[in-house]
């Protein structure tokens, strides 16, 4: 299927350019929460937006204000061009509406806040601004929430349902998520450091990606990129942490690479998720290494969250961007905090600076509670 | 490989019992006013099961009715060749008011990720294939059904679970607010289906008419939101029905399938 445009929202750019600039350039993202009070949290850091473009203002959910400003995006870079019928709207995310939730809780008893309070409300909220009017379905699986948006959304126009699909995947930074990673004590105190050997934990962040599918005989001219193949399954082992062995990831990711027809020997770079936490980099690590074989220490591997924070349901769709963006430009953005090696993550981390690399097929990986994983496989532009 | 796809067995349970053969005829009447029939917290043994949030034991419990529905043993769907696709429009509200009420202690909150739900099903029946998270109502329901019959279409997997899930007990006071759109009673519930290889490829209607069955089903058991198409599947296998044309309504939009049924063992009591 042909990825056409992306647009997003991010705490380094908000904009699809202002995006890929700041990762090339090794932005941190990173700051003070100003939006709610953390005083009393252990870590009162993340990847906050601190002023939405003009468009998404005046929207009362923020999720949606996220979406719809990740839309105008996109809208700026291409046409949605076909019967509003023919389109649909597919997101992920982790938290959907959870904040009007907590409003409705403590308001005045509106009914339309009760209802905003529902995870796919920001998803009706963005078909309404996008006035698509085909499926509008909300993915939910925790942080791999967006990869899976992404790969219901060519399968939607594989099955020839729809022409268009608006796909990606958005998450806040909210207190109700704040506490809650705070309480597990996932949260690091300085900086998120992906595959680094101090690394201590993840820091959230914000933010939204979309991306317009097409199919490839559709698309208006060259596409950004493809996406050959998605995969997903479950680890069946534990509620809130990966499996020991890695064993979903892998089944995830060789499916994907036999959806999209494409081997090991093909793949020229990895978007890992690469959260910064022990045990997801450890095990992340050991899984790339299982299914790269005896290419893995030549297959250049990063992590972007060291730039944004984990944006949840929103860092699919981020990184998959980023993959094509790399392919277009011939440059991998640099993992941020990255610096001291671990020898459990002993992969080709690009660290530093970007690297001057012109990736053609790349695999991208996503993890998340419940025991999800997905993974998407994308080739390069045109 | 067969490209098609056919329901070969649902599991009910809903506020007004297990199996479509517990619903009233008609959900209003019966509900003498209440705004929400709930469902208990089922009784599983278990040390895990003690953490477990009452949702997450109401989809072990619909697998295990599924499971003898279907008359199989838990063997025959654990591993990876058994997709799990879960729906749910508000399961996972119960957890989040806890939380957000401080009531909840730190190790409740990864129950308040809609994917924990389907997580501890997959855990307790060693479900490790394709593994899909729908949020919406019936519409989202039928998507997934969609979703199935694409994946045993391509050989992704070997059968599949979908698994819907419904409470609204614990957020009563909202649902309230929302009845001008959502009139009826709103009845917990949880259903599993059953979807192995089959003759015919479902036909898949994203925009498409409400079916009859929709509103039997509605008018039998109220507001059971993403059940909504798997409880019209067990009506219709229930009535001894081969195939059926199913369809959910949520949010202005109406979406369709039309899919194959095994025979039930028990039939003909719609």
């Amino acid at each position: 299927m042909a990825i056409l445009a992306g647009g997003v929202t991010t705490p380094i750019g908000l904009d699809l350019d202002a995006f890929w600039s700041g990762l090339l350039a090794g932005a941190d993202g990173v700051s003070a929460i100003e939006r709610f009070p953390t005083a009393d949290l252990r870590v009162g850091r993340g990847g906050e937006i601190k002023k939405l473009p003009p468009v998404a203002l005046g929207i009362r959910s923020r999720a949606a204000a996220l979406l719809v400003a990740a839309a105008a995006d996109l809208r700026a870079r291409a046409r949605l061009d076909a019967v509003p019928e023919r389109i649909a709207v597919i997101v992920g995310t982790a938290l959907g509406g959870v904040e009007e939730l907590e409003h409705a809780l403590a308001d005045d008893g509106s009914a339309r806040r009760a209802l905003d309070g529902l995870y796919d409300s920001p998803a009706h909220a963005l078909a309404a601004w996008l006035g698509a009017r085909g499926p509008v379905l909300t993915v939910s699986s925790a942080c791999a929430s967006g990869a899976t948006a992404l790969g219901l959304g060519a399968d939607l126009l594989r099955q020839d349902a729809v022409d268009l699909v608006v796909a990606g995947g958005y998450d806040i930074l909210c207190r109700f998520v704040m506490r809650g990673f705070d309480a597990l004590r996932s949260l690091a105190r300085d900086r998120v450091r992906p595959f680094d050997r101090r690394r201590t934990g993840l820091l959230l962040g914000e933010a939204a990606g979309l991306v317009l599918l097409a199919r490839e005989a559709d698309a208006p001219g060259p596409p950004l990129g493809r996406l050959l193949g998605h995969g997903s399954a479950s680890d069946a082992s534990h509620i809130a942490a990966p499996d020991g062995e890695g064993r979903g990831l892998e089944a995830a990711i060789r499916a994907a690479l036999a959806a999209g027809d494409v081997g090991v020997d093909d793949l020229d770079f990895v978007s890992a998720h690469g959260t910064g936490t022990i045990l997801n980099d450890r095990i992340e690590t050991a899984v790339l290494r299982r299914v790269l074989g005896n290419r893995a220490a030549a297959v250049p591997v990063n992590s972007i969250k060291g730039a944004l924070g984990h944006t949840m349901g929103a860092a699919a769709t981020l990184e998959a961007l980023m993959c094509l963006l790399a392919g277009r430009d011939g440059w991998i953005p640099p993992t941020v905090g990255y610096e001291e090696a671990d020898p459990a993550c002993d992969l080709d981390y690009v660290r530093g600076a970007c690297r001057s690399v012109r990736p053609r097929r790349m695999l991208s990986t996503s993890l998340g509670f419940g025991g999800c994983n997905a993974a998407l496989v994308l080739e390069a532009g045109p | 490989m067969t490209a098609g796809a056919r329901v070969e067995a649902v599991g009910v349970l809903t506020g007004w019992g297990e199996g479509v053969e517990s619903l009233p005829a008609d959900a209003r009447t019966a509900a003498l006013g209440r705004s929400v029939i709930p469902l208990d917290r089922p009784a599983l043994d278990g040390e895990r099961f003690r953490r477990a949030t009452r949702e997450c034991l109401l989809g072990v419990v619909a697998v295990e009715a599924m499971l003898r529905d279907a008359g199989i043993d838990r063997e025959t769907i654990r591993g990876p060749g058994t997709a799990l696709i879960f729906v749910t429009a508000a399961a996972y509200g119960a957890s989040n008011v806890e939380w957000l009420a401080g009531r909840a202690g730190t190790l409740h909150f990864p129950y308040t990720a809609p994917s924990v739900l389907p997580g501890e099903v997959a855990i307790e029946f060693g479900l490790t294939g394709p593994y899909v998270i729908l949020i919406g109502g019936p519409t989202a329901t039928i998507d997934g059904l969609w979703q199935v019959g694409r994946l045993l279409a391509e050989g992704r997997c070997q059968r599949a679970l979908v698994l819907a899930l419904e409470t609204f007990a614990e957020c009563e006071a909202l649902w309230r607010r929302a009845r001008w759109a959502l009139p009826g009673p709103m009845v917990e519930s949880a259903a599993c289906a059953l979807i192995g290889p089959g003759d015919t490829v479902p036909a898949y209607r994203p925009a498409a008419a409400p079916s009859p069955l929709e509103g039997v089903v509605e008018a039998r058991a109220g507001r059971t939101l993403a059940c909504a198409p798997l409880l019209a599947l067990a009506l219709a296998r229930e009535a001894g029905r081969r195939e059926a044309l199913v369809s959910g309504t949520w949010r202005g939009r109406t979406a369709a399938i039309d899919i194959d049924l095994a025979v039930a063992a028990r039939s003909g009591r719609m």
